[in-house]
């Protein structure tokens, strides 16, 4: 049984449709990140689970039974907003507390879950505390804290790290995931932010404009892109996509030919496209004066030394092309690139989608 | 630094002149209210009494159920800024909180009230409470004033500072809507409720025209409406029984604005919540 499932699930705000036909299923216990730029409709389709908006059309299920029409109290759901939304009159202890003593738990028990949440979040000594007189990152945890104890079967996260600093977030990354593994409830976590998608998510749905692009591991979006807005939306600086040819085997990009091995050949022509676009990331190629397997001879327009690694850029016909390498080479130089087949992308540039992996490499 | 000590110095001299100023009439009738009459009457005199004597409190114990005319005034002013607070809050909680069809158009009708003059409606009031037989009680000067636009219109400018999300925590515990009132809303705008009530209280305190057509009978005035009888032209010109009446009509919002004046600053001083 699927702990959340959408079914042709639409939203819309007035004549404004912000989610189109979701269908989508969260399992139980799964960490399920929702991506997406801003405005692809992300936190409406958290904010759906919630119960705080609506659902427009179709159907919503929470744990098997249609929750259209359930009210949020009734949902079990606990959430982390983005600015923390703590009750600046109460302490610490009485904003972790609040759902609790509202719901009528005993005194006792809440006093002893609360500590426990406390302690678990390392916020003991701050108790009594007022949110106003408390650093981001630690009402970013009396936050956690107050949806911890609920102990809910959801628990919904509207990008809470994105008011921290960098350090601090990855920090909080960690022990996000870490809370998730001690907790196990099911776990929907809204972000724009692409690393916090890959190192907290086992699934990542990608949203744009209100349609779900791609929903697959962290791993899979990443090396199998479903469509061109995938491949360029994760991975920074973003994956080339370049207008190609095929010409027999000759792959034609700009001025340049590379010939491409056979299971590629078999992939693209098996989907009868008529124009496709070649998908490489700036990681993937490896430049060097002498020439490989897959390899074409490209003059470098525009050198970005970043320390650590440099990025080159070249220019193929009118597109610019940007490669992350680890050697010393000057503007105006003659390299050769050297493509690992395994590491290419082809989509039809006509629909956006993948045209899909040869079998060797799956 | 210097230059701005000096310049602070210069600030300070300015407002503490300008503080004496606002001050003087009040301090004038305080003290004028311990004086005989031939010594107010004095041109030569001082703002300090030569004797002090508590003759003119005496006079108007002797002449008016004084007692009885604060507690009057204070029950009227305490039934309006009690109502106007509670149906204030309800108001604009609903409006701030609540969507429902017509939001907008009734609340600009409502806002719009604030501009209707008093005297407009004081007539039709005027008769409404005399049909309904409380004209000459107190229950008649309360009656027409139990919800008030300004409130509205100020409550609600404070209640749309609190993010909905503190709303939406609450509603995922399924809080009822007046616990989420009690709990949540009005402790994050209490500061604005306390400046609220003052000011609803101090208006109703100094209120006179109304009162005036409605309350008939000495026992049932309140107190601007005595001190018109110890002020105006009948009244004569009992210069220290005058002075001391206005010291007994001040002395309760006075004291009241002494006791809440951090609050009332802070509502003014901050606008929104932060955090």
């Amino acid at each position: 049984m699927n702990s959340i499932q959408f079914e042709n699930v639409s939203k819309s705000f007035g004549k404004t449709k912000i989610i189109n036909k979701l269908n989508m299923e969260i399992k139980k216990g799964e960490r399920m990140i929702l991506l997406g730029p801003s405005g692809c409709g992300k936190s409406t389709i958290l904010r759906m689970i919630s119960g705080l908006e609506t659902v427009t059309e179709g159907k919503l299920y929470l744990n098997g039974n249609v929750a259209n029409d359930i009210d949020s109290g009734d949902r079990s759901i606990a959430m982390v907003f983005q600015n923390y939304a703590l009750f600046p009159h109460m302490t610490i202890d009485e904003n972790v507390g609040y759902g609790l003593r509202i719901n009528k738990v005993a005194k006792g028990e809440v006093k002893k879950k609360v500590a426990q949440a406390v302690d678990i979040l390392g916020l003991t000594g701050l108790e009594n505390r007022y949110p106003k007189e408390l650093s981001g990152g630690q009402r970013q945890r009396v936050a956690l804290a107050r949806a911890l104890v609920k102990s809910s079967d959801f628990f919904l996260l509207d990008e809470p790290l994105s008011n921290l600093d960098a350090q601090l977030r990855g920090q909080a990354r960690k022990e996000l995931v870490k809370i998730h593994e001690m907790y196990n409830q099911t776990f929907i976590y809204v972000t724009h932010d692409q690393i916090e998608a890959m190192t907290i998510g086992h699934r990542i749905a990608l949203m744009n404009q209100g349609d779900l692009q791609m929903l697959d591991t962290p791993h899979n979006v990443y090396h199998r892109p479903a469509n061109i807005f995938v491949a360029t939306f994760i991975g920074s600086p973003s994956m080339n996509i370049i207008t190609a040819k095929l010409d027999g085997r000759i792959l034609h990009l700009g001025e340049q030919e590379v010939e491409l091995p056979d299971m590629w050949l078999r992939q693209i022509n098996q989907s009868d496209v008529k124009s496709i676009k070649l998908g490489i990331r700036p990681e993937d190629v490896t430049l060097s004066n002498t020439k490989s397997v897959v390899s074409m001879p490209v003059k470098v327009k525009y050198v970005e030394d970043y320390g650590n690694r440099v990025g080159y850029y070249f220019d193929l016909e009118e597109e610019v092309v940007s490669i992350m390498a680890d050697n010393i080479f000057s503007m105006g130089d003659t390299v050769y690139w050297n493509i690992k087949p395994e590491k290419l992308h082809f989509f039809d540039a006509e629909t956006t989608n993948s045209l899909g992996y040869p079998q060797e490499i799956l | 630094m210097k230059i701005r000590d000096r310049q602070n110095i210069l600030w300070h001299i300015t407002f503490i002149v300008l503080v004496l100023l606002f001050l003087y009439p009040i301090i004038y009738a305080f003290f004028t209210s311990f004086k005989t009459l031939p010594e107010a009457l004095n041109s030569t005199t001082k703002l300090l009494p030569k004797e002090p004597t508590t003759e003119a409190y005496s006079n108007i114990l002797s002449k008016i159920p004084i007692v009885r005319i604060t507690i009057n005034t204070f029950v009227i002013a305490t039934i309006v800024t009690v109502f106007k607070v509670i149906t204030g809050v309800l108001a604009s909680y609903s409006f701030v909180f609540f969507e429902f069809k017509g939001k907008k158009a009734m609340y600009f009708v409502l806002i719009s009230t604030i501009f209707i003059p008093f005297t407009v409606t004081m007539i039709p009031n005027f008769i409404t409470i005399s049909n309904i037989g409380l004209r000459d009680q107190i229950l008649g000067v309360a009656l027409p004033q139990l919800a008030d636009a300004t409130g509205i219109f100020l409550l609600r400018q404070h209640m749309r500072g609190i993010p909905k999300s503190l709303l939406e925590v609450a509603k995922l515990e399924k809080t009822p809507h007046l616990k989420i009132l009690r709990t949540i809303v009005v402790p994050i705008i209490k500061p604005a409720i306390l400046s609220i009530g003052i000011i609803f209280f101090i208006n109703s305190w100094n209120e006179f025209v109304w009162p005036s057509l409605i309350l008939k009978s000495q026992e049932n005035y309140t107190l601007s409406l005595a001190l018109q009888m110890f002020v105006s032209s009948e009244g004569g010109t009992d210069i220290p029984v005058a002075m001391a009446i206005s010291v007994l009509t001040m002395a309760l919002p006075l004291a009241i604005f002494a006791f809440c004046q951090k609050h009332i600053i802070n509502t003014f001083a901050q606008s929104g919540i932060k955090g």
